[in-house]
């Protein structure tokens, strides 16, 4: 993947290497690749139907892509190659061990119900990395305090705000300290005078330099805190770059009628 | 009611008693053993496709077939071809077993469908594995939506559990209709078995109904 | 082992049950009976108990409530028995002379008053799922009460209900096994009679099981298919 006029020092977190997925016939992902380095956000932008979402859910394999490979910090998400060097499927085992290390944020936020705040924050660090309790919640308040919830940590979700469940939300998926955080239209089921405080949270974490994959339709979101943009069309990336050149100067005719559509 | 009927009763409390004690036994092993097998059944249906029809089978056959119907079957057809039950205990506690293993693996399935798939999503995008998605996040949630039905179950199995008398266990049935059949003082006999039944499943209920409710108050 | 398999065998041989169908089938026919008449006492009290539990008054509300939970908080064999011995006697010393019901008066009274209960629930259920709207429009067009009852409110209560109703049909029909246990002479009490008669119970009582199974199962299929389309256009 050539990187279009970006300054990118990290190691590579996620690659994505020509990747395709089907829907029955339908063909949502025709060969998309990109490379995700540490510290940066990139953006996903698109008309819905153009496969942003599925190329983020393939990513820590809620879906399986037909081919392509996807790496996640130098190891393969998904398939593995066995000794006489064939790709074959991987191991549950396998795929648990690297979702633990993705961080994911839904656009339903699908907080578990029956928990609350604080036992949503903590359920995957002891259950799944198994980390000891105190150190656990020690960094669950952290992470509360962080997005403003600390007083709401015994509360259940169904009495919170969609603005305030989404935040906890991202503490949950943040307490794995995930190599990469994956937004999936995060604000999108958010009543207007919710969204801020949701991207509020998300612009605190870019800054302090988290890897970050965002799917998402706050154009201005993706302008401000971005590294990079990336158009997509079809299941395939139409543009990409900074947000200057993807957004403010697109080159493209159809990235051109997309963000005049949204920007006027 | 005349006091004479009611010291019939009162001089064989004891009788009644282990009456009683006989029908909580055959009601809780029931239970336990219609939850254990209901789960199971739902796993096949849900997870192993080729035991998939055998269990949707056993599960149409045990709903669709009335609870004194079999419990004679399992009293006189099983003991010949599996060779158990081999008392009339075992016998009784089997068909009630199977009587609501039927109605408790329908109800599982339906708690278990109606998880939304992101919360399992949620979960499986943390890293867990099947086992812990089931343990942790799907069975207590579906637990909420099903306590009401399985309850009533529970119920239900009480209430069967009189049945359990026509094959000779002697449950507080079986006791009430003895000592009937010895003084022949039906009503004072029958009307305090009558009663000791409503009040246990009615106390019963009520718990059940309390519970429910402040399930649905702290969660939904 | 081999001993096992040829029990097996004719346990499942259901050449014996065919044999003895002469008197196997008014058994049936007698479960039919049963059941016909008690659904009719059934539905008839659940009507009377459901308009009490909707009714205004406080006083018959409790009545309505306290009869269908006495009704469904019983178990169904001990209403069979009480009211098979417990009411005639009452009613001799009462009348000063000899009352007895008949097995089947039993049947249909303790089996009719056992699942009026759960029919009063569904009733009211039904016809309080009518939203106040509804019927406020129609009086606001001038519709009189008992014209919104028949024109508004039981078109809407009876398609809300109908699936409920018919699940507890198909439950009342298995109910009817319990009259053996009184001596109505029903499918289960004549295979006890041959079982007894000819020391062949096996392929007999599976005999049974395999028949009220089919009937059970396809009547609740059916139930199902009907009240599927009620259910979809009633939303």
């Amino acid at each position: 993947m050539s990187e279009v006029g970006v300054t990118s020092t990290g190691r590579v977190v996620v690659k994505v290497v020509d990747l395709h997925k089907y829907f029955g016939s339908l063909e949502v992902l025709k060969g998309v690749s990109l490379e995700v380095h540490q510290g940066d956000v990139l953006t996903l932008l698109g008309a819905s139907g153009s496969g942003k979402t599925t190329l983020l859910r393939c990513i820590n394999h809620l879906e399986q892509p037909n081919s392509g490979e996807i790496w996640v910090d130098a190891r393969p998400m998904g398939f593995r190659i066995d000794a006489a060097g064939r790709r074959r499927r991987a191991r549950e085992a396998d795929v648990n061990a690297l979702r633990m290390d993705i961080g994911m944020v839904f656009q339903q936020f699908n907080l578990w119900p029956h928990m609350t705040v604080l036992e949503n924050i903590v359920e995957a660090p002891l259950r799944v990395r198994r980390w000891p309790r105190r150190d656990v919640h020690e960094r669950a308040m952290a992470l509360l305090e962080k997005v403003g919830l600390v007083d709401k940590k015994d509360q259940y979700p169904s009495r919170l705000s969609g603005g305030q469940q989404q935040r906890v939300a991202i503490a949950r998926a943040l307490a794995m300290q995930p190599k990469v955080m994956l937004f999936d239209e995060p604000t999108s089921s958010l009543d207007p005078e919710l969204i801020g405080e949701v991207l509020g949270v998300m612009r605190a974490l870019a800054e302090e330099g988290t890897t970050m994959i965002v799917v998402t339709h706050e154009i201005g979101f993706a302008r401000e805190v971005s590294d990079r943009v990336i158009f997509l069309h079809n299941g395939l990336i139409e543009a990409q770059g900074t947000p200057e050149e993807v957004i403010l100067n697109p080159t493209s005719e159809r990235s051109r009628q997309f963000f005049s559509k949204i920007l006027h | 009611m005349d006091a004479p009927w009611i010291r019939t009763v009162w001089r064989h409390r004891d009788v009644m008693w282990d009456g009683l004690v006989v029908t909580m036994q055959v009601t809780a092993i029931g239970f336990v053993g219609a939850v254990v097998l209901g789960f199971v059944l739902c796993l096949l249906v849900m997870y192993v496709k080729p035991l998939r029809w055998p269990a949707r089978v056993l599960i149409e056959f045990f709903r669709a077939t009335p609870i004194y119907v079999q419990l004679l079957w399992v009293n006189y057809v099983w003991p010949g071809v599996l060779g158990w039950p081999s008392s009339f205990f075992e016998a009784g506690c089997a068909a009630l077993a199977v009587q609501s293993a039927g109605y408790l693996a329908e109800t599982f399935r339906a708690g278990i469908e109606g998880i939304s798939r992101g919360h399992v999503e949620a979960a499986r995008a943390q890293g867990m594995s099947s086992l812990l998605v089931m343990r942790r996040i799907i069975l207590p949630q579906a637990f909420h939506t099903m306590a009401p039905s399985i309850m009533n179950q529970f119920l239900v199995v009480i209430k069967s559990s009189t049945l359990v008398s026509v094959i000779a266990v002697p449950d507080l049935m079986y006791q009430a209709l003895r000592l009937t059949a010895i003084w022949f003082e039906p009503i004072a006999i029958l009307s305090c078995t009558a009663l000791v039944y409503i009040t246990v499943i009615t106390c019963l209920s009520l718990v059940f109904k309390w519970y429910t409710d402040r399930l649905r108050e702290r969660y939904l | 082992m081999l001993e096992n398999l040829q029990q097996s065998l004719e346990a499942f041989d259901l050449a014996l049950f065919w044999e003895y169908r002469a008197v196997l089938l008014p058994g049936l026919l007698y479960n039919f009976y049963v059941f016909f008449l008690t659904v009719g006492v059934a539905v008839g009290l659940g009507l009377v108990a459901a308009t009490l539990r909707l009714s205004s008054n406080v006083v018959l509300r409790w009545i309505g409530t306290g009869y269908a939970e006495l009704c469904r908080n019983t178990p169904e064999y001990i209403t069979l028995i009480w009211i098979f011995y417990v009411p005639p006697l009452l009613l001799s010393a009462a009348l000063d002379r000899n009352v007895s019901f008949s097995p089947l008066l039993a049947a249909v009274i303790a089996l009719g008053l056992a699942s009026s209960g759960y029919f009063t629930e569904t009733f009211r259920a039904g016809i309080s799922s009518v939203p106040r709207g509804h019927i406020e429009a129609a009086r606001a067009l001038g519709m009189s009460r008992s014209l919104t009852m028949w024109r508004i409110v039981l078109p809407q209560a009876v398609r809300h209900m109908l699936p409920e109703a018919m699940n507890q049909m198909v439950s009342l029909f298995k109910s009817t096994t319990l009259v053996s246990l009184i001596a109505v002479p029903d499918l289960l009490y004549q295979v006890s009679l041959v079982s007894n008669a000819t020391s062949k119970g096996l392929p007999l009582y599976s005999g049974a099981a395999l028949v009220y199974f089919l009937i059970i199962f396809g009547f609740a299929t059916l139930a199902q298919r009907f009240s599927d389309p009620w259910r979809q256009r009633s939303r």
